[in-house]
């Protein structure tokens, strides 16, 4: 059937809220707002091609999605343009080597001593200027390769047999850059009778192909992770994130896109992490033999969390615990957006958007930040002088297990 | 006094037809308008130039003129005409030996028909219902009727034509049985002059009855209503018809950036362009046959316009003829040296020009050979000043101004934008028109109103119905400090009243929600409703 949802712009009234939340189009004049480059050229597309520079310019950080006061799927419309683009115009060199974050990780993180080099080697790049030839950024915060990935260490942990089970869908980031986040999510969820399940069939969400314009190579993925993710919903099995973006990912964009009928059998049973531990909180299920930790946290909300309309359980939930005092760094979007903060041509744009959440957090008294996005704690990091960790090491840290 | 050899009265798709083809034989002619160029049926029709295709099995004449025209307007008018193709679908409703007989008619009247696998349509118009029984792909297309009147004008005016625009022809001047001049009133300065000229014209379409009665004659012409709503955006990427008899609501025409469906038929007054919310709700529903999802998408707007049917009897509406008449008055009611054209279509218009001045010429003296079909309209710009236009416009702008405005009136807007950059800036965001190109044509001596600006760059015809463009246009053209630019409390209430007519028979979900908007942005932010007090 007709791609009603993602291709049409009627929902659009033209309001400009959406250019008022855009923090591209504060940042540069280059990028004429998400109504424009969305659902009004959306418009003109259907009757005349042409080169659309400022198709580069949206970052998919969906804040105006989030204030749309009409539905209309703005940054969809914007991504399925680029992609349209792409079909016609080569891509950079930079888009085909950051979209293939996937591949990367894997073949890094499965040789011994390959991170090593490859953090390196990714040094040794950046400082010969090789980032710039081909188009990427050398002053932003590029992430490092873990020494193991996350299903590698998932294997040596042994849980407890428990009859309640969730599913968890690590990402990329947590399988090969920051497994960690995954191992805190295993430790806390079972100190609390929950055993969690990982499926070695997943595959990465998408989400650095769609912002590089590969949205057909997507839906091969999404085909993959939709049945899969709904076969385990059918047996009641709740499925849990991390990473707000792959959410996202799963929960929306792929109905938006592809019209996949079987996210609508999962995406009720998708939770964040700490979303469903706050929930556990609220119905008395949680345990909080916390511990009393003195410190103080600044947190900062990811754009894609936001979008989902969830609330702040981060904020919520870590003030419960003794000691701990949270606040919110209420400095709007960290800029990088994935991919987006690497490429050359967008980095600029990247580090204006992000410099306030920056400067906030080096001038604030907190001991560390905390945010659920990966993406977002790299420039939390970002010449700042201070850690960022995801909530879940917080909350383990307090359990102290 | 003014002397010509011609007036010709209406500023229509006939009247600018015969202007340019008298102007091409070197005939001088004047064509009066009481309104701006277009403002009557030629600009609310459904666009559609015709492959022929709907008429085949009843009028096969008529069939044959629209495939011949079909051909030269692709060829002369180019900047005008969308090259897609007409998909001609049958649904379980229609008849299906209707289907046989209507491809032995097209095929006696030279218009192809070439058969469309039901994958193939789908893959083509993914809006189309899964339900429709078979297909075929004709030669249709799309016209954009302001932008080719104005070509025309340009055309004519370039061969000595001339026109006069809101300028009412109130009488018909005679002398010993013939027509000597007209006496028209200025409908600005409400000045009243006379023109003198050999030989008049009357194409003014649905009015000709009431144009042939100021010289006291009788003719039959009815006005049919017909109603049209304009989609959003492009739902089609080609014209869809129903393969049936010729009936409501049965075409959709991707126009530009909006799907037209039309049509009704309905016996009324040529001034009446009003069009009832019964009569939307009528034509969606026949409508879901060709789009099942048709109430997903937005409806911007509805307009009307009026069918000059031509019957020397008293039938009207679909029934009537759809061929046109030139009816000499002289021979008819001893009235010599005048004529009153109409009937036919936007797509035959062309011809229509030819066989009368193929008429007319004679009785002047002229011999000269039509050569309308052979030279067109406007010239094609050359690819440096497209170059040119891309650096300075931002994107899409430069292909949309260039078809919008031609050529040479490109290389001043370039030019304009090269001296100052902020001449770029885009006014109307929905269709993507400039500050340079409402500057022009504004200062075109025949522009008086921002509707005026409209309808020669579609300012304000997109999602937002002006919302945002009509604040910005004011100001833009109250800078140009012209006489019809001081009032702007005027300025305002003109375009924006003219487009509220148009959306209220269809004020529901998101069109409401936009009206709501507007009302906000210019009852309550900007007050236009109420004068300013004055100080005692
Ligand atoms: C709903 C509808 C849909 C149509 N769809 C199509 C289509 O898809 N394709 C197609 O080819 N054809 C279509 N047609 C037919 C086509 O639009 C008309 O045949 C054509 O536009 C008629 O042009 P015209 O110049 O004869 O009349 P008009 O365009 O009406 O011009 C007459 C002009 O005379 C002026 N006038 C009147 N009285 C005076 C006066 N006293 N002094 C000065 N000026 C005066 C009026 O202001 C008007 O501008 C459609 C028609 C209708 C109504």
């Amino acid at each position: 059937m007709a791609k009603l949802k993602s291709d049409n712009p009627d929902q659009c009234i033209s309001c400009n809220i959406c250019l008022t939340a855009c923090p591209v189009a504060r940042a540069t004049r280059k990028y004429r707002g998400p109504k424009l480059t969305g659902p009004a050229l959306t418009r003109l597309r259907m009757l005349i091609e042409d080169q659309d520079p400022m198709l580069q310019y949206c970052s998919n950080c969906k804040n105006c999605d989030r204030v749309c006061p009409s539905g209309t799927p703005i940054s969809t419309l914007n991504m399925k343009a680029r992609s349209a683009y792409y079909k016609k115009n080569p891509h950079t060199l930079a888009e085909k080597i950051l979209s293939n974050n996937e591949l990367m990780g894997k073949t890094i993180t499965s040789i011994p001593f390959a991170s090593t080099i490859a953090n390196l080697g990714m040094k040794i790049t950046k400082a010969a200027g090789a980032f710039e030839i081909v188009g990427m950024s050398s002053k932003a915060p590029f992430p490092t390769y873990a020494k193991k990935s996350f299903s590698a260490m998932f294997k040596s942990i042994s849980q407890p047999k428990c009859d309640k089970k969730v599913l968890f869908f690590p990402g990329c980031y947590v399988n090969y850059n920051e497994p960690q986040v995954g191992v805190d999510l295993v430790h806390v969820f079972n100190h609390n009778n929950i055993e969690v399940l990982i499926d070695d069939n997943f595959v990465c969400c998408g989400s650095p192909m769609i912002s590089a314009g590969y949205i057909d190579k997507v839906q091969h993925n999404a085909d993959i992770n939709s049945k899969i993710l709904a076969s385990y919903a059918k047996q009641g099995i709740d499925i849990i994130t991390t990473c707000t973006t792959c959410a996202l990912i799963l929960k929306q964009e792929y109905d938006e896109l592809f019209e996949l009928e079987a996210v609508k059998e999962y995406n009720v049973h998708m939770y964040d992490a700490i979303e469903y531990l706050l929930n556990m909180y609220e119905r008395g299920e949680l345990k909080t033999d916390f511990k009393t930790l003195n410190k103080k946290e600044i947190y900062h909300t990811p754009c894609h969390l936001k979008v989902q309309g969830y609330g702040k359980p981060t904020l919520k939930l870590l003030n419960k615990i003794p000691g701990v005092e949270v606040v919110d760094a209420d400095a709007g979007c960290c800029g990088l957006s994935g991919i987006y903060g690497y490429k050359t041509n967008t980095a600029e744009v990247a580090a204006i958007v992000g410099s306030k959440l920056q400067k906030t957090i080096k001038e604030s008294d907190a001991h560390e930040g905390v945010c659920e996005c990966n993406i977002c704690r790299l420039q939390m990091q970002n010449n700042t002088g201070k850690k960022a960790y995801h909530p879940l090491h917080t909350i383990r840290q307090a359990y102290g297990i | 006094m003014l002397t010509t050899e011609v007036v010709i009265i209406g500023g229509g798709a006939t009247g600018a037809g015969i202007l340019r083809d008298l102007s091409m034989r070197g005939v001088k002619a004047i064509l009066i308008e009481r309104g701006d160029l277009g403002c009557g049926t030629s600009s609310r029709f459904h666009g559609l130039l015709h492959s022929g295709g709907r008429y085949a099995v009843r009028d096969k004449n008529a069939a044959i003129e629209c495939i011949e025209e079909n051909q030269i307007l692709r060829r002369i008018g180019k900047h005008c005409v969308e090259p897609i193709s007409s998909i001609f679908i049958r649904t379980p409703e229609d008849d299906e030996a209707y289907e046989g007989t209507w491809l032995e008619a097209c095929k006696e009247a030279g218009i192809s028909t070439k058969p469309l696998e039901l994958s193939k349509l789908f893959e083509m118009e993914p809006n189309v219902s899964r339900k429709v029984k078979s297909a075929y792909l004709c030669p249709g297309a799309a016209i954009d009727g302001f932008r080719m009147l104005w070509q025309i004008f340009d055309s004519a005016n370039r061969h000595g034509g001339k026109t006069l625009t809101y300028t009412n022809v109130i009488g018909i001047d005679s002398e010993n049985g013939k027509v000597v001049g007209v006496t028209v009133q200025d409908m600005h300065s409400k000045e009243i002059y006379k023109i003198a000229c050999n030989y008049l014209i009357s194409a003014t379409g649905p009015w000709c009855s009431r144009v042939a009665q100021l010289a006291g004659i009788d003719i039959n012409v009815k006005p049919s209503k017909g109603s049209l709503i304009a989609f959003n955006h492009r739902i089609c990427t080609n014209v869809i018809h129903r393969l049936h008899k010729p009936s409501d609501a049965d075409i959709f025409v991707p126009h530009g950036t909006v799907t037209i469906l039309g049509t009704t038929s309905i016996d009324s007054d040529p001034d009446d362009n009003s069009t009832s919310q019964e009569e939307v709700e009528c034509m969606m529903k026949i409508g879901e046959a060709t789009f099942e999802n048709l109430r997903d998408y937005r409806i911007l707007r509805v307009f009307a316009g009026c069918r000059p049917l031509y019957s020397a009897g008293n039938s009207s509406g679909r029934n009537a003829s759809r061929d046109f008449a030139a009816i000499d008055h002289g021979k008819e009611h001893g009235l010599a040296n005048f004529m009153s054209v109409c009937g036919g279509k936007f797509t035959t218009h062309r011809q229509m020009a030819q066989k009368v001045c193929d008429m007319v010429c004679p009785v002047l003296g002229n011999t000269a050979k039509c050569t309308t079909h052979e030279v067109p309209l406007i010239e094609e710009p050359s690819e440096q000043l497209m170059q040119r236009a891309k650096a300075v416009f931002p994107s899409y702008a430069a292909e949309l101004a260039e078809n919008r405005q031609g050529a040479q009136r490109l290389e001043q807007l370039v030019k304009d934008i090269e001296k100052d950059n902020k001449l770029g800036e885009i006014v109307c965001e929905c269709e993507n028109v400039s500050r340079a190109e409402i500057n022009a044509v504004a200062e075109d001596s025949t522009s008086h109103s921002i509707s005026d600006i409209r309808r020669r760059t579609r300012l304000g015809m997109g999602t937002c119905q002006g919302t945002f463009c009509t604040y910005r246009a004011v100001g833009t053209v109250k800078s140009l400090k012209k006489d019809w630019t001081e009032d702007t409390s005027k300025l305002f209430r003109e375009f924006l009243e003219a487009r509220w007519k148009g959306i209220r028979p269809v004020l529901w979900g998101n069109q409401m929600r936009d009206v709501d908007l507007t009302r906000g942005i210019y009852e309550v932010s900007l007050n236009i409703n109420h004068e300013e007090k004055k100080h005692e």
